[in-house]
């Protein structure tokens, strides 16, 4: 589904590369976890797998289509093909929730109907039952701003779904909820992709919920790749070698070493 | 031995400071004072004058109120005319002078000279420049209006472009919009209260400017103002003036109403 070669990515300004040389292979239907400490370099590969960033060297294949070289047109169609959420959702507050919904949809859609506000039945339908998968059909009309940060998750995850996509990024999805919160967006999100065979990567701090969530966990270290294989794989010492030495073992879910 | 010379000057700097910094600023006073020949001598000679004008303007004349009225009413147009233009005008341009938007320099610098030529010039001196154009009347008043709008909004439109949420655009961008979608869904709708704002206090800013525009013979108002002048009908511009003060407060007031609704509205939720 996703064959990444040779990857690196440099950010202006900076000297240090924040991903290098990364090869990866993702299967369709996989729960893929990248954990790795801030800085590792998990947020640029997410960034780089649908290329709104643009990556310093190496190719991306989606679907055996390489979008680093593909036209503008090309990008768009793959990107559409490729669901995202964020830790801070970034949702347009202000708008109402199947608004919000429907942007998932912009794919399927020329400018002139974007700028009427214009969208077909279909359009309509599918918003509504992403909705529902996220337990959220009787909040359509509301604004977003006025709801809580897990339904906004959920908001989020509708608008990716209505894309519908064959690969989800989940970029620190949890990040900014509360840990009971947590448990149920990951729970929700893991369910939704096992059920449509979506292939979902995420980036996830905690050990725990990579763990859980995951058919296969990659741990990144300065940019680099050192651990790739299941959650029964992961022994005490990757664990050390991905995060490095610390003290603050629990704020990964772990006691200590 | 010189390190040590620049030191003490630095020290008597540092400890006369405070008396050098007056000492400039009492000479700034004077160089304007005396440039512009104020004097209150003067100003006290010119009170009985003062006095007997004001004193002619009692009691208002009304007679012609029914005119003064229609032509407030053309300065209101004017200012709501100006403003939709400049606006509509400044609205997708501004999205070419926002560096966010526009990653050609050439374009953006360009827009952005363009906003800063059109709202660096006063309306009045456009009123000027459109009214030997184009004849007396309003429609200079309304184009004089429209380019002063679409500097004076298309820089503030541009500056609120790109104060938008970068990450929430590349959300929209993650979802395979085009670049106009992205414009659309993912800037417009982070950006649009403050467009409204700034409309509706620029509406409320033309209309004083409409009333002045007359002057230079560019309709409303302010032209009736210009001809009782002239005549010396001195209860007529009373009428006049006090038509203008009352039209510019009230409009004042329901434009703030209106922009702090909106404000209300976007902190509540």
């Amino acid at each position: 589904m996703i064959k990444i070669e040779n990857l690196s990515h440099t950010y202006r300004d900076r000297e240090k590369e924040a991903i290098k040389n990364i090869n990866l292979h993702v299967q369709k239907g996989e729960s893929l976890v990248i954990i790795g400490s801030s800085g590792s370099g998990k947020s640029t590969l997410l960034k780089a797998i649908n290329r709104t960033i643009e990556p310093t060297a190496g190719k991306i294949f989606i679907a055996g289509e390489d979008i680093l070289s593909s036209p503008n047109k090309k990008v768009r169609q793959i990107r559409g093909s490729i669901g995202m959420i964020f830790q801070n959702f970034n949702l347009i507050e202000r708008e109402t929730v199947l608004k919000n919904v429907l942007d998932g949809r912009s794919r399927y859609n020329n400018n002139l109907n974007i700028i009427l506000g214009r969208f077909s039945q279909d359009d309509y339908r599918v918003a509504r039952e992403s909705l529902q998968m996220v337990g959220l059909a009787a909040h359509e009309q509301d604004r977003v701003a006025n709801l809580s940060g897990g339904e906004k998750q959920r908001v989020a995850m509708a608008r990716a779904l209505s894309q519908k996509p064959e690969v989800i990024l989940a970029d620190e999805p949890v990040s900014s909820l509360d840990p009971k919160l947590m448990k149920e967006i990951m729970d929700l999100l893991k369910n939704i992709c096992d059920e449509k065979n979506i292939t979902l990567i995420s980036s996830l701090h905690f050990l725990d919920f990579a763990r859980q969530y995951s058919s296969r966990i990659i741990g990144m270290r300065e940019g680099e790749i050192i651990f790739d294989g299941s959650e029964s794989d992961l022994t005490d010492h990757d664990i050390v070698n991905i995060y490095g030495k610390t003290r603050d073992w629990y704020l990964y879910g772990k006691l200590g070493f | 031995m010189k390190m040590l010379n620049l030191k003490k000057i630095n020290i008597l700097i540092r400890k006369y400071k405070n008396f050098l910094v007056g000492i400039l600023i009492i000479a700034v006073y004077y160089w304007a004072i005396k440039g512009t020949d104020v004097s209150l001598i003067n100003f006290t000679k010119g009170i009985p004058f003062m006095a007997d004008f004001i004193g002619r303007m009692f009691p208002p004349d009304i007679s012609n109120l029914g005119r003064f009225l229609a032509k407030a009413l053309e300065t209101l147009q004017m200012a709501i005319a100006g403003s939709t233009i400049g606006a509509l005008i400044a609205l997708p341009l501004s999205f070419l002078g926002a560096r966010n938007v526009m990653p050609n320099k050439l374009v953006y610098h360009s827009i952005r000279t363009i906003f800063d030529i059109c709202r660096g010039i006063n309306e009045i001196v456009w009123g000027l420049i459109f009214v030997s154009m184009v004849g007396l009347g309003p429609f200079p008043g309304v184009l004089a209006l429209a380019v002063h709008v679409t500097g004076a909004l298309g820089r503030y439109f541009s500056e609120a472009i790109e104060t938008a949420d970068s990450e929430i655009i590349k959300a929209i961008i993650s979802t395979g919009a085009s670049r106009v979608q992205v414009i659309v869904r993912g800037i417009f709708p982070q950006v649009k209260p403050l467009f409204i704002n700034y409309s509706l206090y620029y509406l409320e800013n033309n209309f004083r400017a409409a009333t002045v525009l007359g002057l230079v013979g560019a309709g409303g108002i302010g032209m009736e103002l210009l001809t009782s002048m002239r005549l010396f009908r001195s209860e007529e511009v009373l009428t006049i003036l006090i038509i203008m003060v009352l039209m510019v407060t009230a409009i004042d007031r329901f434009s703030a109403h209106i922009r702090k609704k909106i404000t209300r509205v976007e902190i509540l939720n």
